[in-house]
C-alpha cells in the first residue's frame, strides 16, 4: 500500500467496520468478533506504517494532501511524525484491548456499540495525523459524538450527570479552540500546520489551551473527569483515561508549543504552576479515594499533570520524556482499569473498604495487578519511571520547584498505588468478595497481558521511543523558544 | 570478562521470571532449586570475573560495557551500562555469595509453604536488583537496581499478605525508601545539568567544578537515598517493622545486602562526597548516633528478631561512621564482616524460631544450650563476631574503623567515643539476647515443644502446629537448613583474616584505585583503640552474665528511660504526626473543599445558570399583541434613527 | 404638474400612519386593532403614490397594488381569527387573549 493511503486508510478502515457492522445483520457474537478483527487488522496496520517510517528523516512522512476549500486554503493533510506514531500505536492497541473487554464481557445493543468503539478508532487516529487545523477540529469533534453515547448509553447509574458534564466542558473547551482555528486559519490565509509558521497572539493560544487543558485535563479543569471515568464501562474509561487525554497533550505538542514560541514562554510559569499543582493534587485525592476506579481517575489527573509540565518545559528531556509517558500512561491506566473491570464483575463494587484479600487463590490477578501497579508507581526500572525521570529532569533545568514537586509526587505515588494493591489482594477477604470469585480467565488475560507485556518490553528499552519521537533537537523540531 | 560479569547479573532475573511463568507447572522445591542454582551461577560468575580482574594491573580494573541506549533525549544518552571494577566485584562476591546460602537455606525454612514458588521468585528477582545496583555503571542504572531492591523488599516483607501487620510494614518500607529515591533524584537532575552525563567517569571528573552549592546539594540528595535505604537516622523506622517477613528475608535483604547499599553507593560516589566535606561529616554524624540509640533500643526489644534488626541498625552506623571519615576501605571490610556473621546470627535464630513452631519472643525461650547444640555454636560464634572479640571476623573491621576514627581530629574522637559506647553496648545487648535464648534451663514453653519429642514446623509467629513428627532427637534444624549456617559460621569466624590492620592490607590495596581512603591510623592508636574496644565489649558480655545467666544482679529498672527505649525514641509517633496524619488531613480537606465544589458545584451552577437565563429571556414572552405592536414600533423608530444618524 | 406640493401628501399620509399606530396600540379590541391597521396601511399606500406622482414613476403606484393585495389577504386571516375567537365565547380583548391555546 503505499505511503499516503496507507494514513488514510488507518482512518477510514475502521469506519468502513463500522458502517459494515450497522449495516449487516449480525448475530450478537458475530458482531463483536468482527469488530475485534477489524480493530487487530488496525493494529497491523500501524505495525505496518511503523515498518514504513524512517526515523531517520525528519518531517512529515506517509502524508497525503488533496485541497478541500481551496479559496480558504482549507485541505485533506495528514501524515506522521515520530512522536505521533506512537500515539496511533497507543491508540490501535488500547482500542483493540477494549473491544476485546468488551466482547468477553458482553455488551448490549452490540452493533450500535461496537460500531461506535470503530468509529471513535477512526477519528483519534485523525486527531493524530491530522496537519491541516479545521481538519483537526473535526476530527476533535467526531471524537466527541461516539463518546458521548457510550458513556451515556451504556455507563453506570450516574451516567447522565456524567454525560452532560463532561460533553458540556468538551464542547466549551472545543468552541474555544474553533474560534481560534478561524481566527489563526484567516489571518494565515491557510489552515494547513505543515506549511504555516508561527504566530505570536496571545489570545489565540489561550483558545488552543483551553480546548487542550478541559480535555486532559488540567487541574483546576477537571471537573468532569471523577463523574464520567467513574460511571463509564470499564472499556470506555480506558480509552478515555488513555487515549483520548493523549489527544489533549498532543494537542498542547503539535499545535500550541510548535506555533506559539511567543505566548508559550509567557504562559509558561503559569501553566507549570497549574501542572504541578494537578500532579500533586491527583495524587492527594487518589490516595484518599475510596473506590478503584477513583484511585486511577485520580491518579491519571496527576500523570496529566506531569506530562504538561514535561512538554512546557520545551527542552530535550522534557519533550522526549513526556511522548514516552504519553505512550506508559496510556498503556497502564488502560490496564488498570480494564483490571478494574474484572474485579467489579466478580464483586459487584469497586469501594475498597469492602475488598480485600483477592490475592489468595488467584495468582494470576494478583501477578497482573501487582506488575500494572508497580509499573504504575513508576518504580524505578520501569518505562514509567524512565518518562518522569525524563520529565522531572527536563523541568529541573527550567525550574528546581517543579523537580521538588515531582520528587513528592513520587513518594505520593507509592504511596497511592500500595494502598490500592493492599486494599484489593491481600490483608483480610473482603465483605464483597464471594468465595467462587474466579481468577483472571484467558480471556481476560488475553485482553490484559499483551499492554502489560508492551509495557515490560518498554521497561528494558524506553529509547523505543525516546530515540524515534523527535530527529535532532526536539526543541528544534516544535520551534524555537525562549529558554 | 566482561561476559562473566553480564551472567552474574542477569542469570537471576531469568530464574525470576521462569519461576513467575511457569506457574503451577514447577515444583516447590523445584522453584527453590531454580533460584539456588541461578545464584550459584552468579556466584561462579563472580568469581569468575574477580580472578580475570586479578589479572589486570591494578590502574586498569575498570571496564564499563553497555548492552543498548535505554534512555535517550537529543544528546543526552543513558545505557543500560554495568561496571567491572575492584568495588562491584566486591560486592558481586558478598552478595552473590552470601545470597546463595540464604537462598539455600529457604529451602528448607520455606518448606510446606503454600507460596513457596512466589518466595523463590521474588528471592531471585532481590539478588538481581542488588546485583544491577552494584554493579550498575552509571547513577542511573544504580538507581534503578536501587528502586528494584525497594520493590523486592516490599514483596517480601509483605510475602505473608494476610497479616495487616506485614502488609503494613512493607507499605511503610516501601514508601520510606520511595522517599530516599526522591532526593537521589533530584540529586541525579543536577548532575545531570551540571555534567550532561550521569556515566560515573564523566561525573566524577567534573566533581570539582559543581561549585559549592551544588556540590553540597548533589551529596545531600545521595546521603537522603543511603540513609532511607540503610536505615539511619532519620529514616530508621521500617527496619524493624520489616521483621516480619520471612527470617531468610531478614537475613538477606535487611542485613547482608540492600540495607549495605547506603554504604555502597557512598564509596562508589566519594568524590563527589569528597567536594562536599560537610556532608561526608554528617553522615558520619548519624551513623554515629545511629549506632547508639539502636544500641540503647536493642537492650529492651523482647523479639528474637528485632534485637537483630536494631544490631544491624546500630553495625550500619559503624560503616556509616568509616565513610563519613573517609575510610572506605575499613566500611567496605565492615560491611562483608557483618554480611557474614549478621546473616549467621539471623539464620541461627530462624533455626531457633524454626524449632519452637514460630516463637519469637525470647521471654519464652530459655535452656535450648543443650537441645540445639549446633544453633547454640553458630551462635555464639555470631555473638562474639559482633562484639569485636578476636580472633573472630568482626574484631578486625570494627576495630580498623575505630582506630581510624580516634585520628581525625576532634570530630573524629568524638565519633571515636560513640563507636566505644556502641562497643559497650554491643556486648550487653547480643550477650543478653545469647545469654536469654540459651542459657539456665528449658522453659516450659521450649519444654512443651522441643522435649517432648515433637518437631513443630508452622510459620513465624503463629504457634500452630502444621506437621508434627514425633522424633527424639535434639530439635536442630533440618540438615537442608543446617550446612549453609555451617558455612557462614566459618566465615564468621575466618572472614577477618583476610586484612589485619597495617600489617595486612590485601582488601585497601584491592579498593584502593576507586575510592581512596582518606585517614591512616598510626600503630598506636590501633593499639589503643582496639584493646580498649575488646575490653568494653567483654565488660558487656560479663554484665550481661551477671544479669541474665547468673541472675545475680537484677536488670535495673528505670521506667521512663524504659518507656523511651521501648517507644523507640518515639520516632514513629513523631512521623505519624509529622507527615502521615498531614498528608490524610490535607487530602481529605482538598477533597472536601476543593473538589466536591468544584465537581458538583460546576454541575449545579451549570444548571443553575442555564436555567436562570432561559427563564429571563422567558419573561420577554407575555402574550400579549400590544406588547409585541410596541416593540417592533420602537425598535423601527431606532433602526430608522440610526440609519439616518450614521448616512 | 399641479395640485398640492408632495409635502402635504406626505403629511396626510403620515398622520394617517400615527392614526392607526395609535390605534394598535391603544384600543382593546382585535377588531379595532386590526381597522387600526388598515388605515396605517392606507397611509403607507398614499404616501407611495405620492412619491409616484412626484417621481412621474409608475413603481410607487405598482407597490401600492402589492400592499393592497397584502392587506386584503391579512384582513381575511384577522377577521377568520377574530371570527373563531367570538365562536368559542371568548372576550373579545387583546390584553386577555395572551395564550396561545384555544
Amino acid at each position: 500500500m503505499s505511503s499516503g493511503w496507507l494514513t488514510t486508510a488507518l482512518i477510514l478502515f475502521p469506519v468502513a467496520g463500522a458502517i459494515l457492522l450497522w449495516v449487516l445483520p449480525l448475530r450478537p457474537f458475530a458482531v463483536g468478533s468482527t469488530a475485534l478483527l477489524f480493530a487487530l487488522v488496525e493494529v497491523g496496520l500501524w505495525i505496518d506504517s511503523v515498518a514504513q517510517f524512517d526515523f531517520s528523516q525528519p518531517g512529515l512522512q506517509l502524508d497525503q494532501r488533496t485541497s478541500w476549500f481551496s479559496d480558504l486554503h482549507v485541505s485533506y493533510h495528514v501524515g506522521f511524525y515520530g512522536f505521533s506514531i506512537w500515539l496511533v500505536g497507543l491508540t490501535t492497541v488500547v482500542l483493540a484491548a477494549a473491544i476485546g473487554y468488551a466482547f468477553w464481557a458482553g455488551r448490549e445493543r452490540p452493533r450500535a456499540f461496537y460500531g461506535l468503539m470503530l468509529l471513535l478508532t477512526g477519528a483519534i487516529v485523525g486527531v493524530f495525523v491530522a496537519q491541516d487545523l479545521l481538519l483537526f477540529y473535526v476530527f476533535w469533534e467526531a471524537m466527541l459524538v461516539p463518546l458521548y453515547v457510550l458513556v451515556g448509553v451504556w455507563g453506570g447509574a450516574g451516567r447522565l450527570r456524567a454525560t452532560l458534564v463532561f460533553v458540556i466542558y468538551t464542547m466549551a473547551g472545543s468552541l474555544l479552540m474553533l474560534a481560534s482555528i478561524i481566527v489563526l486559519g484567516l489571518s494565515q490565509g491557510t489552515f494547513d500546520l505543515v506549511t504555516s509558521g508561527t504566530n505570536g497572539s496571545d489570545w489565540i493560544f489561550l483558545g488552543f489551551v483551553a480546548a487542550f487543558a478541559v480535555k486532559a485535563p488540567l487541574f483546576p479543569l477537571h471537573a468532569w473527569l471523577p463523574e464520567a471515568y467513574r460511571e463509564s464501562s470499564p472499556e470506555v474509561a480506558a480509552v478515555l483515561s488513555g487515549v483520548v487525554s493523549k489527544a489533549a497533550a498532543y494537542g498542547f505538542l503539535r499545535i500550541a508549543i510548535a506555533k506559539f514560541p511567543g505566548p508559550v514562554s509567557e504562559f509558561r510559569t503559569p501553566i507549570l504552576v497549574l501542572a504541578a499543582c494537578g500532579l500533586v493534587y491527583g495524587s492527594l485525592l487518589a490516595f484518599r479515594a475510596p473506590d478503584v476506579r477513583g484511585v486511577i481517575a485520580y491518579s491519571s489527573l496527576a500523570q496529566m499533570g506531569l506530562i504538561t509540565l514535561g512538554l512546557f518545559a520545551v527542552n530535550d528531556l522534557g519533550l522526549n520524556g513526556a511522548v514516552l509517558q504519553m505512550v506508559n500512561h496510556g498503556l497502564i491506566s488502560a490496564t488498570l482499569f480494564l483490571l478494574a473491570g474484572g474485579i467489579e464483575r466478580r464483586t459487584a463494587t469497586g469501594e475498597l473498604a469492602l475488598l480485600g484479600g483477592m490475592a489468595r487463590g488467584r495468582p494470576a490477578l494478583a501477578t497482573v495487578l501487582l506488575t500494572a501497579g508497580v509499573i504504575a508507581l513508576a518504580v524505578p526500572g520501569s518505562a514509567a519511571f524512565a518518562g518522569e525521570f525524563a520529565i522531572l529532569a527536563g523541568v529541573f533545568q527550567t525550574g528546581w520547584g517543579y523537580a521538588v514537586v515531582g520528587a513528592v509526587a513520587i513518594v505520593l505515588a507509592a504511596m497511592y498505588i500500595l494502598r490500592l494493591i493492599s486494599a484489593v489482594l491481600h490483608d483480610r477477604v473482603g465483605s464483597a468478595v464471594p468465595e467462587g470469585a474466579l481468577d483472571l480467565r484467558p480471556a481476560e488475560l488475553g485482553v490484559v497481558v499483551p499492554l502489560v507485556a508492551i509495557l515490560l518490553v518498554l521497561s528494558a528499552w524506553p529509547a523505543a521511543i525516546t530515540e524515534r519521537s523527535f530527529v535532532g533537537s526536539a526543541a528544534n523540531v516544535v520551534g524555537r523558544v525562549a529558554k | 570478562m566482561i561476559a562473566a560479569a553480564w551472567t552474574c547479573l542477569l542469570v537471576p532475573l531469568g530464574a525470576a521470571l521462569a519461576i513467575t511463568l511457569a506457574g503451577n507447572r514447577i515444583t516447590r522445591r523445584g522453584a527453590g532449586y531454580l533460584a539456588t542454582g541461578s545464584v550459584a551461577v552468579s556466584f561462579v560468575a563472580a568469581v569468575v570475573t574477580f580472578a580475570l580482574l586479578l589479572g589486570d594491573s591494578p590502574g586498569d580494573r575498570s571496564h564499563p560495557s553497555t548492552l543498548w541506549s535505554w534512555l535517550t533525549a537529543g544528546q543526552l544518552d543513558f545505557g543500560l551500562r554495568i561496571l567491572v571494577d575492584p568495588l562491584s566485584v566486591f560486592m558481586m562476591l558478598v552478595v552473590s555469595g552470601v545470597g546463595m546460602l540464604i537462598v539455600a537455606y529457604s529451602i528448607g525454612y520455606m518448606d510446606g509453604d503454600d507460596e513457596e514458588r512466589r518466595y523463590f521468585a521474588y528471592m531471585a528477582l532481590f539478588v538481581f536488583s542488588m546485583l544491577l545496583l552494584v554493579q550498575g555503571g552509571n547513577l542511573l542504572m544504580l538507581l534503578v537496581g536501587w528502586g528494584l531492591v525497594g520493590l523486592s523488599s516490599y514483596l517480601l516483607i509483605g510475602f505473608w499478605h494476610d497479616r495487616p501487620s506485614a502488609v503494613a510494614a512493607a507499605k511503610k518500607a516501601f514508601v520510606m525508601n520511595a522517599i530516599g529515591d526522591a532526593t537521589m533524584a533530584l540529586a541525579l537532575f543536577l548532575l545531570i545539568q551540571r555534567t550532561g552525563s550521569l556515566n560515573f567517569e564523566i561525573v566524577f571528573a567534573n566533581a570539582d567544578s559543581l561549585g559549592v552549592w551544588a556540590a553540597n546539594l548533589v551529596a545531600l540528595g545521595l546521603l537522603g537515598g543511603a540513609i532511607a535505604k540503610s536505615a539511619q537516622l532519620p529514616l530508621q523506622t521500617w527496619l524493624p517493622d520489616a521483621m516480619e517477613g520471612p527470617t531468610p528475608v531478614s537475613a538477606l535483604i535487611h542485613a547482608a545486602t540492600m540495607v549495605t547499599a547506603g554504604v555502597y553507593l557512598i564509596v562508589r560516589t566519594s568524590p563527589l562526597f569528597e567536594a562536599a566535606p560537610k556532608v561526608l561529616e554528617l553522615a558520619g554524624g548519624l551513623g554515629a548516633i545511629t549506632l547508639v540509640m539502636a544500641g540503647l533500643i536493642a537492650l529492651v526489644q523482647t523479639d528474637i528478631k528485632r534485637v537483630i534488626a536494631y544490631s544491624t541498625m546500630s553495625q550500619i552506623g559503624y560503616m556509616f561512621l568509616a565513610v563519613g571519615l573517609g575510610a572506605y576501605a575499613d566500611g567496605m571490610f565492615h560491611l562483608m564482616t557483618h554480611a557474614f556473621f549478621k546473616a549467621l546470627l539471623f539464620m541461627a535464630a530462624g533455626l531457633v524460631i524454626h524449632a519452637l513452631a514460630g516463637e519469637q519472643d525470647i521471654r519464652k525461650m530459655g535452656g535450648l544450650r543443650r537441645l540445639m547444640p549446633f544453633t547454640f555454636v553458630a551462635f555464639i560464634v555470631g555473638t562474639l563476631s559482633l562484639t569485636g572479640i578476636p580472633p573472630f571476623s568482626g574484631f578486625f573491621s570494627k576495630d580498623s574503623i575505630l582506630a581510624a576514627a580516634l585520628s581525625q581530629g576532634w570530630y573524629g574522637q568524638l565519633l571515636w567515643a560513640a563507636g566505644m559506647t556502641g562497643a559497650f553496648l554491643t556486648g550487653l545487648y547480643s550477650a543478653r539476647l545469647f545469654f536469654i535464648v540459651f542459657w539456665g534451663e528449658p522453659s516450659a514453653f521450649v519444654r512443651e515443644h522441643l522435649m517432648i519429642g515433637s518437631h513443630a514446623s508452622g510459620r513465624e509467629g503463629h504457634t500452630s502446629h502444621e506437621r508434627h513428627e514425633t522424633h527424639v532427637h535434639s530439635g536442630e534444624g533440618p540438615p537442608s537448613m543446617t550446612w549453609t549456617v555451617g558455612i557462614l559460621t566459618v566465615l564468621a569466624t575466618i572472614g577477618g583474616w583476610i586484612q589485619f590492620a597495617d600489617l595486612w592490607t590485601p582488601i585497601s590495596s584491592w579498593l584502593d584505585p576507586v575510592a581512596e581512603p582518606l585517614v591512616e591510623a598510626t600503630g598506636t592508636q590501633e593499639l589503643v583503640s582496639s584493646l580498649l574496644a575488646v575490653g568494653l565489649g567483654l565488660v558487656g558480655i560479663w554484665i550481661a552474665w551477671l544479669i541474665y545467666a547468673e541472675r545475680q544482679v537484677r536488670v535495673p529498672r528505670f521506667a521512663q528511660v524504659q518507656r523511651l527505649l521501648e517507644h523507640k525514641f518515639y520516632f514513629d509517633e513523631l512521623y505519624d504526626l509529622l507527615f502521615y496524619r498531614p498528608s490524610v488531613l490535607l487530602a481529605t480537606g482538598l477533597y472536601r473543599l476543593v473538589e466536591q465544589p468544584l465537581v458538583l458545584g460546576s454541575i449545579r451552577e451549570l444548571v443553575r445558570a442555564f436555567r436562570e437565563a432561559g427563564q429571563g429571556t422567558g419573561r420577554l414572552q407575555t402574550g400579549l399583541v400590544r406588547n409585541y405592536a410596541l416593540s417592533i414600533a420602537a425598535s423601527l423608530a431606532i433602526v430608522t434613527v440610526v440609519f439616518v444618524a450614521v448616512r | 404638474m399641479r395640485g398640492p406640493d408632495v409635502v402635504w401628501y406626505l403629511a396626510v399620509a403620515a398622520f394617517l400612519f400615527c392614526t392607526g399606530a395609535l390605534g394598535v396600540l391603544m384600543r382593546r379590541s382585535p377588531l379595532i386593532v386590526l381597522l387600526s391597521l388598515e388605515i396605517m396601511l392606507n397611509g403607507a399606500n398614499l404616501a407611495l403614490i405620492a412619491f409616484s406622482r412626484h417621481y412621474a414613476q409608475g413603481d410607487g403606484q405598482i407597490f401600492a397594488l402589492t400592499v393592497m393585495a397584502v392587506a386584503a389577504s391579512e384582513v381575511v386571516v384577522g377577521l377568520g381569527l377574530i371570527v373563531a375567537i367570538a365562536r368559542k365565547h371568548l372576550d373579545l380583548d387583546v390584553d386577555k387573549l395572551s395564550t396561545l391555546r384555544g
